[in-house]
């Protein structure tokens, strides 16, 4: 009975500390809880279709019904949401590529104005008329959800075309046959019609429908993306913003330990002392982004894109994005347990909601907005821009002009909230 | 070397240092002595430049403490009660970077902590992370990190709190090396032997404001040769007070806290005539208690209060 009591002393007493702890509760609890919403969310689309459509741009210039047909044949299968308007307007090709390069969409396709004809010509034609359907892709999307689209698409062009084709292809064949045609004719015009309609359905030397996936307009994309290029931009965002709980806890064991007080008897102002507190925990910020891209290009072989002065801008406004949210986390935590719990909570809710766990195309709409308060995701843009996208300077200046701003803010709010003790 | 006049510090409705005024000379040991929250760390704060104050005037060195702090600061060394040295660092990292922190540099900041390893005795174990030294030679680099640019003011706030003996003894030589080289000192204490054994003066502090000042033999002499406690039945604290006033080696004799307080000029000799008194009244003592002439029964004679309190 006194062991008994013992223990149960013993694991109130833990529980009663554990209750007392805010960093530990948001740990156990808040922080699964937020990563379980948000994740779910984003996943939405992937493992439940109907809930969540993955959103395709549809230019239909087919001058025919066929396109039309394939079309609403995708919209039934609930996994993709076809857009043939964008704002009260039909789509144009032009306007599809645009809302690519802009990243309000990631996909689109394009059925060009022959594709009926080439669906329902005649066998005996002796120029056979080919048409060739354009699936538009942001190159930031990955293989997992263009190479299941493609294959759809091509699955469901497959079975237009054996519908359209084997009336022709009997047509022909009896067209060809007579009671007076010799047997020997008569195998002869079946192998033709045979191979006819083969060649439509299975390809043949020149298939008579073909789906290719290219980039927009604009994009200077020499090869499609690998997977470092895919993933090395948001795992590398992920892990500087770490450096929060590094300098959160550095300068809280400062203020523990009084060295802060100690300098501030020195001859030295607050502002060189802040400035030396943080300079190396930038460094290491832009130590970590080198080391990372770097050796992602040597090692990997990633591509590191066209623009290097780009990819510094931009990696000096990322780093200043994190280093600046490390103040901020500073001036508002008082204890270590506060660091701990505050850092976890927001560096993993804000890495999933800005897309680096998951492209937030995938997202519901309500959710990618929310993103965009986030700097994980206006640097993982610019990353994907200049990595993945082919831009150069010019065209990752808004995202560098977001990034700049989230810095400017956190350090502006960390600096005034600041306490040397 | 440092003059405050009516100093003041409030933090809200609360006096943390009222209207406090003393002068301390150059090469003087200057004690503050109290207990917890009697306004010690908050002046020593205010002296390092560390906190701002609402009234009066501090100069330290010629310089006004308020409108000149940035010439004061190379003149001042805080040693604060928290071991203020980053521990993953050697002693001699840490020194060096406090050094250069008050702009010395390269073979002057070589000698300057050469130098001051010497004088805490730690020259051995310069290499050494700080983590892995002992309770007493943490208080000892502490006391380096604030001599390592020669300062002609030293505060030393609790310098041996949580310190062995021999620490502590090693910290006491060194203070007197200290003062002998002309460096004014001052020395917050709740442990009234350390005052009494290093200090030339002493402020004896309680609710913020100064009590008494002066040297340790002055401020004794206030409690003149001890003070007795003598408990009695109240009908007999009455009888039995006007008799004692009348003894020729009682000063005074007053009641508090339902007990005959008498302040003797020679204790033992008042303590032998006080109990010939009550045989004679037939007024029996129930208790006795003697306060020794010290620092400790000093404030408790001027507060009611035990400095640990």
């Amino acid at each position: 009975m006194m062991m008994l009591n013992q223990i149960l002393a013993i694991a109130q007493k833990d529980l009663k500390i554990f209750l007392k702890d805010p960093g530990a509760l948001v740990l156990m609890f808040l922080q699964p809880l937020m990563f379980i919403v948000v994740m779910s969310y984003a996943l939405a689309s992937l493992f439940e279709p109907g809930e969540e459509r993955i959103q395709l741009l549809a230019v239909n210039e087919d001058h025919g019904h066929q396109a039309a047909a394939i079309l609403r044949q995708l919209d039934a299968l609930d996994a993709f949401q076809g857009e043939t308007a964008w704002q009260g307007q039909p789509l144009t090709r032009a306007a599809a590529e645009q809302l690519i390069v802009d990243g309000q969409r990631n996909l689109a396709i394009i059925f060009p104005p022959n594709f009926s004809r080439a669906l329902e010509q005649d066998l005996a034609t002796a120029q056979p008329i080919t048409a060739r359907i354009l699936l538009i892709a942001d190159p930031a999307t990955p293989a997992q959800l263009t190479e299941p689209l493609l294959g759809t698409l091509r699955g469901l062009i497959e079975r237009r075309l054996f519908t359209a084709m084997i009336p022709k292809g009997l047509d022909f064949v009896f067209a060809q046959l007579s009671p007076q045609t010799p047997a020997e004719q008569r195998q002869n015009f079946k192998a033709q019609a045979e191979q006819a309609v083969s060649n439509s359905l299975l390809g043949g030397d020149k298939p008579l429908v073909e789906v290719e996936r290219i980039t927009p307009a604009g994009m200077r994309v020499e090869q499609l993306p690998n997977t470092f290029q895919q993933n090395v931009p948001g795992y590398t965002i992920y892990g500087i913003f770490w450096i929060v709980s590094l300098l959160a806890s550095s300068v809280l064991q400062e203020r523990r330990e009084g060295t802060f007080r100690r300098m501030l008897t020195a001859p030295l102002s607050r502002a060189v002392m802040l400035i030396g507190k943080l300079t190396p925990y930038y460094l290491i910020n832009l130590a970590q982004l080198a080391i990372m891209l770097g050796a992602s290009s040597l090692l990997f072989g990633m591509s590191l894109g066209y623009s290097p002065i780009g990819l510094i801008v931009v990696s000096l406004i990322a780093a200043a994005s994190a280093t600046g949210l490390g103040v901020l986390i500073a001036a508002i935590a008082h204890t270590e347990a506060q660091v701990g719990g505050l850092t976890i909570l927001l560096l993993l809710t804000m890495s999933a909601l800005g897309g680096c766990f998951v492209p937030r195309f995938l997202m519901p709409e309500w959710l990618r907005t929310l993103g965009l308060l986030t700097p994980q995701a206006w640097a993982l843009e610019a990353y994907q821009d200049l990595l993945v996208r082919g831009y150069g300077l010019l065209e990752v200046l808004p995202k560098v002009g977001a990034l700049a701003a989230f810095a400017l803010a956190f350090f502006g709010i960390g600096v005034w909230r600041f306490r040397f003790e | 070397m440092i003059e405050i006049n009516g100093l003041v510090k409030r933090y809200g409705d609360r006096l943390a240092v009222d209207h406090l005024s003393c002068s301390v000379r150059a090469g003087e040991v200057f004690g503050l002595l109290g207990p917890n929250g009697a306004g010690k760390t908050t002046t020593i704060s205010i002296l390092a430049t560390l906190l701002p104050f609402d009234e009066g005037e501090v100069t330290i060195g010629g310089y006004d403490l308020r409108r000149e702090a940035e010439r004061v600061k190379p003149l001042i060394g805080l040693v604060p009660q928290e071991l203020a040295l980053y521990p993953t660092l050697s002693a001699w990292d840490n020194l060096a970077f406090f050094g250069r922190i008050y702009g010395l540099r390269g073979s002057r900041l070589r000698e300057r902590i050469a130098a001051v390893l010497d004088l805490v005795g730690l020259r051995d174990r310069a290499g050494d992370a700080v983590r892995t030294f002992s309770g007493g030679m943490k208080r000892r680099l502490n006391l380096a990190a604030g001599l390592i640019h020669q300062p002609r003011v030293l505060f030393l706030d609790e310098p041996t709190v949580g310190v062995d003996p021999q620490s502590r003894n090693f910290i006491f030589e060194h203070v007197a090396r200290l003062k002998a080289e002309g460096v004014s000192i001052i020395y917050t204490t709740h442990y009234m032997e350390e005052a009494e054994r290093l200090c030339d003066r002493v402020a004896i502090m309680d609710a913020g404001r100064i009590l008494a000042l002066g040297t340790v033999k002055e401020l004794l002499d206030l409690l003149g040769g001890g003070v007795i406690y003598a408990g009695l039945d109240a009908e007999a604290l009455e009888a039995l007070l006007p008799h004692v006033r009348s003894l020729p080696r009682v000063k005074a004799a007053s009641l508090q806290d339902g007990r005959l307080k008498i302040e003797a000029h020679e204790v033992r000799t008042a303590l032998l005539e006080l109990i010939e008194l009550s045989n004679a009244q037939h007024l029996p003592l129930r208790s006795l208690a003697v306060l020794e002439p010290n620092l400790e029964s000093v404030f408790l004679h001027l507060t009611g209060k035990r400095l640990r309190d």
